[in-house]
């Protein structure tokens, strides 16, 4: 009998530690709404849902709440920012922040789509904005998104221009729209420059008319599965790869120093030289959205008053996304290669030039 | 025998029960009929180059350039006559055997590759390399099931042990400067979330399901916080371990093909190999193996003849956590440096299955192992080449690979008897 009863007793410890445990999980310690702490000219309060990738990817979801806390900061307030673990977190994390009178939800990601549109949908009276995803059209919701297959075909060109074996590669994360953008423009810029120049440089890993087939890790995850992707991809001989996914460059990083061969990477998302200043001599160049501008700005706007629900699109034309400095590599690539791409950056903003993606925003 | 001098005079025949399992030549001729479908009326034209070599090696294997069309439908006619033939042994009561199987399976994977490969380059070393690598930490894994599992304990917690052994040795390793340390560390670490398993499942007699999920959620949920709050404040001093170098072992490693993949790899890849070998001779060769499965069998009769069952199992799950714990440094001291949140990403979970589909053996875990590693490789390198195939069927193949080992080759498995009983001594 004493078997049975301490076993239960344990059992129960066991269901309160496995519940604590998930609500930690789930969100920080919440702050009582409308504590009054806080300063009375600014109960503003800015909050923001992470996907699962966390606040800490070196990535799309570390920038936007870079630019919440920016935006925070100008207003004289705290922003409430909650991380989600899987893809289950979305709609309580939502929820939670609903329930501490947030005036302003930004949430991160495509994947977090359906768990917005549900939430905005029964809470009119507060505003939401969602970063890559344009498929919700209501009046409470702003959708942040990017044009990046402009940038990504700068990065292209720049790519095939400086590549050496006339192969460069990408692979993504998940074959998800804001990921395959940028293969797309990525593509695209590299068949730009072969009829351009008259060469064959050629593209593995994704192809633009296709769109379904493509190098995928399944995840993003800086996972061996990423390093084996970036190894199958430097095997078949290209020395310029593109890692589309949050971390996932670092285990290309690694495959790159397996290899023991001169492969030049390419960044996305930020100027990677900022957010990761040791892999610098290895960065040709970074495909930038501005994640963090578009979000301090949005949650600026909303905080004067001024929220409404036109997409914030990223172009080439607003410096919403970019091409960064070639930093190490300025002397290693064609001495007119930022000449022909300012020329194209200009033939873009002009529509010249046509760049266009399944996944670009309408 | 006819020279009976039984009364009744006649012969003792012994009556034969011809079983006639007919599972084998259907999947066969299933996979024969689809290989016709695929190779031959759906080729693609074009020459499928395969490399064989890498530069390293003794001397150097040609790229292999076959014509796609002509070469499935050879490839096709071979399966069809395989299949007839293991058609043909089935009716004649024979058993189909297991190389037929298996040669089956590599023609039948050759002649994938050379339908997939029209007008593109496989590299056949660069994807056994990756198979291999992908493979390391399932096999870890596995060899940890199979310990703990044999012993009676159901070791839910490798994905935790594995995590563990990650986080703890780019810890450690970063801090110190040796990748030894860390692989010290990484063992200790995987010990540790064991000791939790053991003493809560073997002591405490709570469900060792749940016990090990909790350990999991437990894991991630400690090594996720420290990430984001401790390791990502001082990335230098924490997160930056140094990682193994790969040895080139001399003669072996310049065989063309198994060179490179078997004998150019880190330390943690030959620990591998010691630790199945030894795995696997220990199990059945010795007189722990002997006591161990014992205990998983029928820990009652193992008591009855004065082996400590609890405290066996107890020290068994915690050689299982070691092991475990050690392949999770394979993926950051091996693989990929630094550690990211929840960078096994199930692989825990995998090596669980491995477990199940290996039948509770060391060796055939292992070939399960790879066999993930290999289907998931492969996924990688025809993504790159632009398969037929969409990426989101390609992300399934190493998943529905291993549903179709498991329902089609392996059959039934049977678990130790006492797998995820709790012995109370009465």
């Amino acid at each position: 009998m004493r078997i049975t009863s301490r076993k239960s007793a344990l059992a129960g410890l066991a269901v309160v530690g496995i519940s604590t445990m998930l609500l930690a999980g789930c969100a920080p310690a919440p702050e009582a709404p409308g504590s009054s702490d806080k300063p009375a000219a600014s109960d503003f309060l800015p909050c923001m849902v992470s996907d699962s990738g966390g606040f800490d990817d070196k990535s799309f979801n570390q920038l936007g709440k870079q630019g919440i806390d920016e935006a925070a900061t100008k207003l004289g307030v705290k922003a409430n920012s909650v991380e989600s673990k899987v893809e289950t977190d979305y709609a309580p994390n939502i929820t939670s922040l609903i329930a501490q009178n947030c005036n302003i939800i930004v949430t991160v990601g495509f994947n977090l789509a359906a768990a917005t549109k549900d939430a905005a949908t029964a809470n009119t009276d507060i505003n939401f904005a969602i970063i890559d995803d344009n498929s919700i059209d209501l009046p409470n919701v702003k959708p942040i998104v990017f044009d990046t297959a402009q940038a990504a075909f700068l990065g292209g060109y720049a790519a095939a221009s400086y590549s050496k074996s006339g192969i460069v590669g990408t692979f993504g994360g998940i074959p998800i729209p804001p990921v395959t953008i940028f293969m797309d423009g990525f593509y695209d810029g590299v068949q730009y420059y072969n009829s351009q120049k008259g060469k064959d440089v050629k593209v593995l890993g994704w192809d633009v008319k296709k769109q379904k087939e493509g190098a995928f890790t399944g995840g993003f995850e800086a996972n061996d599965t990423a390093k084996s992707t970036a190894k199958n991809l430097i095997d078949q001989g290209a020395d310029v790869i593109l890692p589309v996914g949050g971390p996932i460059y670092q285990s290309a990083v690694q495959a790159i120093k397996d290899s023991g061969k001169d492969i030049a990477l390419i960044g996305v998302d930020a100027d990677v030289t900022q957010t990761d200043p040791d892999i610098t001599p290895m960065l040709l160049t970074s495909i930038m959205k501005g994640i963090q501008v578009s979000v301090a700005e949005v949650v600026s706007e909303a905080a004067a008053g001024k929220f409404d629900n036109t997409p914030y699109v990223g172009t080439l034309a607003n410096n919403g996304v970019g091409l960064a400095p070639f930093h190490d590599f300025a002397s290693k690539v064609d001495p007119g290669l930022q000449g022909e791409l300012d020329a194209i950056k200009a033939g873009i903003i002009s529509g010249k030039i046509t760049v266009e993606s399944p996944s670009s925003p309408k | 025998m006819s020279t009976s001098t039984l009364p009744s005079a006649a012969p003792i025949t012994l009556e034969r029960t011809i079983v006639k399992s007919w599972k084998g030549p259907i999947a066969l001729s299933i996979f024969a009929l689809l290989a016709i479908v695929l190779f031959g009326v759906f080729a693609r034209p074009g020459v499928s180059h395969f490399r064989l070599s890498t530069t390293g090696d003794f001397f150097q294997l040609p790229q292999l350039d076959v014509p796609t069309t002509s070469t499935g439908w050879i490839l096709a006619v071979i399966l069809v006559i395989l299949a007839a033939w293991s058609v043909l042994m089935v009716f004649q009561s024979r058993r189909v055997p297991l190389w037929l199987t298996i040669v089956f399976a590599i023609v039948f994977m050759a002649g994938f590759l050379t339908w997939v490969a029209a007008d593109a380059l496989i590299p056949i070393p660069g994807l056994l390399i990756g198979a291999v690598s992908l493979s390391v930490p399932l096999i870890f894994g596995a060899m940890s099931g199979v310990i703990s599992e044999r012993s009676g304990v159901i070791n839910i917690a490798i994905e935790g042990q594995l995590l563990a052994g990650a986080f703890v040795s780019a810890v450690v390793a970063s801090m110190t400067g040796s990748p030894w340390a860390g692989l010290v560390a990484a063992m200790v670490a995987g010990t540790l979330v064991s000791f939790a398993l053991a003493a809560f499942a073997i002591k405490y007699i709570v469900d060792q399901i749940i016990v090990g999920v909790v350990l999991n959620v437990l894991v991630s949920g400690l090594t996720g916080f420290l990430f984001s709050q401790v390791l990502t404040n001082n990335p230098k001093f924490l997160n930056t371990p140094p990682r193994f170098d790969r040895i080139d072992i001399p003669v072996l490693g310049q065989i063309p093909i198994i060179g490179p993949v078997l004998f150019d790899q880190t330390v943690i890849v030959y620990f591998m190999y010691i630790v199945v070998a030894g795995v696997a001779y220990a199990l059945f060769r010795t007189r722990w193996g002997l006591r161990t499965r014992a205990v998983g069998e029928h820990p009652q009769a193992a008591d009855t003849v004065g082996i400590k069952v609890n405290l066996r199992r107890f020290w068994n799950v915690s050689l299982a956590g070691a092991i475990a714990g050690f392949g999770g440094a394979y993926f950051t001291l091996g693989s990929v440096g630094s550690f990211t949140k929840d960078m096994t990403a199930g692989a825990g979970f995998i090596a669980l299955a491995a477990v199940i589909f290996g039948r509770w053996d060391p060796i055939r875990a292992m070939l399960a192992g790879l066999l993930f590693g290999f289907a998931t490789n492969l996924q990688s390198v025809l993504g790159i080449i632009g398969s037929p195939v969409p990426s989101q069927f390609m992300l399934m193949l190493p998943y529905i690979v291993t549903i179709f080992a498991v329902a089609g080759l392996v059959g039934q498995s049977r678990a130790p008897a006492a797998d995820g009983k709790p012995y109370i001594k009465s």
